[in-house]
């Protein structure tokens, strides 16, 4: 780290445990990553795999019951232990770290005029005058492209289309200029066409603001081309941390390989064969010992079984967590042996050309 | 159109569902009318699948209940076996006559939780269509049915016997909706979203379940969704909407890659992974998207069209065949 | 984003067999058991006859607890206890006759209204609402006055006071799922009317109105009670209500509580004994349905 500035956000072995009445569940697993100031990073994961989870750690939003353990720091600041203290820093969440959920019409209150939303969090942060206060939401309204602005101020939510309060939204996220803003799955409800704005929008906002910004989704197709970095999460675990274009174009993590090829392909020919990933997640409830992706992989090995893989560096800040990661000769030996076994060491049965049986026959006898 | 027409209509023995002229209106307050679906005409083919694709608020799902009558469209006319002498207009009947065509066409839904009862254990949610028709005991030969229905959708039938749906994962319950439309042996099969609520590592294996199924049992499938990619990787045929009309018509792969309508083409641009056919010139739309109480006059599209000019205010596109079997509502298709 | 992954089919149905009802649960179910056991068999236990007079030469009654007397007697010198168990056949009867009533009537009432909408839901609708707008107390002093006080009207008055408030809970249920896809699939698959009201509805539906069913009970108890304060009570027989005001007189209450007390605590640990259960199962089935972890 010599030589380096400090990394703005460092979240280190990050832990989150939910008491329910059929366990604990270990909703985040042991996660960690550091996020530099005006970078981006995308968090990809299906649900299960404690993306949002990690995200309201880092925004103070889990509920008093869950337990948490790790460190997440902050600008040199403990934001576990700020947490704990509570009311010293009421100007750090939605100040410094901001968050723009993905429902927008549940992020907004319905009775109240958008202009008053925006202005409200500014008057209590920043101390602003009525006015002010008001002049800078409008201004606000301006910068993430609603037309009208002025007029717009004093409209309810329920006038606004989804991409428009979508835009409120951000527009209130940004009030307070802040330094990292979490956006958690935030064009998931929206049209692909006004999803290609907001994300555009975010993008352009976050260059010209110098700010740091975390996109969880679940979504890989949201990430390509748009953030710096993508963590791929996996049942409560980091499975994969790389450069955006890395994670596409020579993904390490045999599960990122598996997502990337399930999912249908707009250039692909009509009536292209999907490749399923075979099995499904494991229980939160008790997370296995060795690799949680052992059961659907099919490299797995006596090693993946008995021992959780690491998460280990490949060189230009790739990191996977892996005893055979993709294209490397680990995954060539481990591919090629259980291909002539027939199946892998969890006993997933794969075809002599590698591809799991049950990817092959699709649907017949096989559970989702 | 996006606009209106039948020439995309075909002829031939094999259309199994035509849909003219559709019609679907809902009243909203005093003198207020959403027009959610005004003027759709489409056909199917007998092993075909077509493909509606569009945005939340198109008609799409509109379009997939007023085929099953759910309710009744306000006029248009849905016809089974057009071409044959006993065609049936759905929409003329009523009643027992009603109940006797329903299991034709059966319906997978988006939500995999809701479409299936809570309070029922999974083996009776599947056996149900057999039950309203046997009056009570489906029979030995029902029970095999059911057995060999759940098992061809991979759900083990003694699991169903005691479960109830909230102890399956979305993705299995989406298999037990496909079965409980399977058990009536259904001739056209309704998809409306049926992967957008699911992970994407099950979404494949529902979309390969779908195409197993529609070759095992002689189905034919109407597929609505608003993911581009999983329409074209489904689809034969591909229908693409708008605010209640149709904007082009065409052979998926065809449609895909040599999209006409302006709309077409900044959908394909805007999808995360972009289509090759496009640029990022073609995504650039307007966000206007006006209410379907009070569509625009002529073309619904032009106040976010790109390409509007002063005719497509005035004047509604007529439907119109660029190319063999492709087909598109502009005054102005890009060819 | 679900907080668990999706879990499957054996993990998930342990959890449900591992939510089991608590103490909490079943300590007012016993009560309820034993008062309506008490009140079921009164007839053959060795029981004092609730009208007999145990009048004690030179003493002036009522008389306090003692243990000839567990609840003492009242200022006839009538055994408290057996008068309260006595009580508790007629109250408790009026209590599940009333809210049988007024399920059979509201419930189908309103679930035929949510279900097939149109002309039977407005005027339904209509119904519901002027009864609720009819000043309810007035309408029972009417029809008990015009009758009898025979315990079958005062159910009946009672119950049609609970058709509203039952069927408009039963139209707003039955609304909540007639509008999902399970009933749609249902009539694709060309079933009827009464198929989905009974088969698909009525089994979703139970629960909501499971929990005002104990509520009912509870309220016409209540309600009986609030009669018997003004005169209107069963005319033979003894109920909880008639024995509380036969105790509320200023002086019978300064110089000898227990003959108010007596029912006031059976009628009082019996109503929060039953309404207890209904929000216990009320909250129990709402986790069941919903499913954990979905």
């Amino acid at each position: 780290m010599t030589g380096r500035q400090a990394p703005l956000l460092s979240v280190r072995d990050l832990k989150v445990v939910f008491p329910t009445p059929i366990g604990m569940v270990h909703a985040v697993d042991g996660v960690s990553f550091d996020l530099e100031a005006g970078q981006s990073m995308g968090i990809v994961g299906e649900s299960g795999s404690g993306k949002t989870v990690t995200a309201k750690t880092l925004m103070n939003l889990l509920p008093s019951y869950a337990l948490v353990d790790g460190s997440v720091n902050f600008d040199g600041r403990d934001l576990r232990a700020l947490a704990a203290e509570r009311k010293t820093e009421k100007h750090l969440w939605g100040v410094e770290i901001s968050m723009v959920f993905q429902d927008p019409m549940t992020s907004l209150n319905p009775v109240k005029k958008v202009g008053e939303q925006i202005a409200e969090s500014v008057r209590y942060h920043l101390g602003q005058t009525r006015t002010a206060a008001r002049r800078q939401a409008g201004d606000l309204l301006e910068q993430v492209g609603i037309p009208e602005p002025g007029r717009r101020l004093d409209e309810y939510p329920h006038q606004l289309s989804g991409g428009l309060r979508q835009r409120v939204v951000i527009a209130a996220a940004l009030a307070c200029e802040p330094r990292i803003l979490i956006a958690d799955e935030p064009t998931t409800s929206l049209d692909v066409t006004v999803q290609k704005h907001i994300l555009d929008l975010l993008d352009d906002l976050r260059t010209a603001r110098g700010m740091a910004m975390i996109l969880v989704t679940h979504d890989l197709g949201v990430v390509k081309g748009r953030t710096d970095e993508v963590m791929v999460m996996y049942a409560g675990r980091t499975m994969e941390e790389a450069s955006t274009e890395a994670v596409f174009s020579q993904q390490g993590h045999p599960y990122t390989e598996a997502l990337i090829e399930t999912i249908p392909k707009i250039n692909s020919a009509s009536h292209t064969r999907l490749v399923p990933i075979p099995g499904q997640p494991p229980v939160t409830t008790s997370p296995p010992t060795g690799c949680p992706f052992a059961d659907r992989c099919r490299y797995a090995t006596d090693l993946c079984v008995a021992q959780g893989p690491p998460l280990t560096a490949l060189g230009n800040g790739h990191h996977v967590a892996c005893h055979t990661p993709v294209r490397t000769p680990a995954a060539e030996t481990a591919l090629a042996a259980n291909a002539a076994r027939g199946h892998t060491a969890t006993g997933l049965e794969i075809h002599q050309s590698g591809v799991p049986i049950g990817a092959v026959t699709g649907g017949l006898g096989e559970q989702t | 159109m996006a606009g209106r027409g039948t020439i995309q209509l075909r002829s031939g023995e094999d259309i199994i569902l035509r849909v003219e002229n559709l019609v679907q209106e809902f009243p909203v307050g005093r003198d207020r009318v959403v027009h959610a679906v005004s003027d759709v005409s489409f056909d199917l083919r007998k092993g075909e699948t077509l493909g509606i694709v569009g945005e939340s608020g198109c008609g799409k799902s509109t379009t997939a209940r007023a085929i099953v009558q759910l309710p009744p469209p306000t006029s248009g006319r849905v016809v089974l076996d057009p071409s044959s002498e006993n065609e049936i207009d759905l929409t003329r009947l009523s009643g027992h006559d009603l109940r006797n065509a329903r299991p034709r066409l059966q319906m997978i839904f988006q939500d995999p939780i809701s479409s299936l009862n809570p309070r029922r254990r999974v083996k009776d949610i599947v056996s149900e269509g057999l039950e309203i028709w046997s009056d009570g005991d489906i029979g030995t030969e029902g029970r095999e049915r059911v057995e060999e229905v759940l098992h061809a959708v991979g759900i083990d039938p003694v699991v169903a016997a005691s479960h109830r749906p909230h102890q399956f994962s979305g993705g299995q319950c989406q298999r037990i909706s496909i079965a409980r439309a399977l058990t009536v042996n259904p001739e056209i099969l309704i998809c409306d979203e049926p992967v957008s609520a699911l992970d994407v590592s099950v979404q494949a294996k529902i979309l390969n379940l779908l195409e197993d199924m529609k070759a095992r049992y002689e189905l034919s499938l109407v597929f609505i969704s608003h993911d581009l990619s999983v329409v074209r990787n489904v689809s034969d045929r591909v229908v693409v909407m708008y605010l209640g009309k149709i904007c082009e018509v065409g052979g998926a792969d065809r449609l895909y890659d040599a999209p006409a309508h302006p709309y077409t083409r900044a959908l394909l641009a805007s999808a995360p992974e972009p289509a090759q056919s496009v640029g990022v010139a073609d995504a650039v739309l307007g966000d206007d998207l006006p209410s379907p109480t009070d569509p625009p006059s002529g073309c619904r599209f032009r106040t976010r069209c790109p390409l509007a000019i002063d005719r497509c205010a005035t004047e509604e596109p007529l439907m119109q065949e660029i190319d063999e079997d492709h087909f598109v509502a502009c005054h102005l298709p890009s060819t | 984003m679900k907080l668990t992954a999706e879990p499957p089919m054996d993990e998930s149905s342990g959890a449900v067999k591992a939510r089991r009802l608590g103490p909490g649960f079943w300590l007012p179910m016993g009560w309820i058991f034993l008062i309506v056991g008490v009140a079921l068999l009164a007839p053959v236990l060795p029981l004092k006859d609730p009208t007999d007079y145990f009048i004690r030469p030179g003493e002036r009654p009522p008389y306090p607890p003692s243990a000839d007397h567990w609840f003492g007697t009242d200022q006839d010198a009538r055994d408290m206890f057996s008068r309260i168990i006595s009580g508790a056949r007629v109250s408790l009867a009026v209590g599940f006759m009333t809210v049988t009533m007024s399920f059979i009537v509201g419930g189908t009432l309103g679930m035929v209204a949510g279900l097939v909408r149109g002309w039977f839901d407005r005027l339904a609708s209509f119904l519901f609402l002027v009864v609720l707008s009819f000043p309810g107390i007035v309408l029972v002093i009417l029809i008990i006055a015009l009758i009898d006080r025979s315990v079958l009207t005062i159910s009946v008055v009672l119950a049609i006071g609970g058709i509203a408030p039952v069927g408009r809970l039963a139209r707003a249920a039955t609304l909540s799922f007639a509008e999902r896809e399970f009933v749609i699939a249902a009539r694709t698959l060309g079933a009827r009317n009464s198929r989905i009201l009974f088969r698909e509805l009525l089994p979703n539906v139970v629960i909501p109105m499971g929990a005002l069913v104990l509520l009912g009970v509870a309220a016409a108890i209540l309600a009986e009670g609030g009669l018997a304060f003004l005169g209107l009570s069963i005319e033979k027989g003894e109920t909880w209500g008639k024995l509380i005001r036969n105790g509320s007189g200023s002086r019978v209450l300064r110089d000898s509580p227990w003959v108010a007390f007596g029912p006031i605590t059976v009628m009082f640990l019996t109503l929060a004994s039953i309404n207890y259960i209904g929000d216990y199962l009320r909250d129990f089935f709402n986790v069941r349905e919903t499913g954990l972890g979905q």
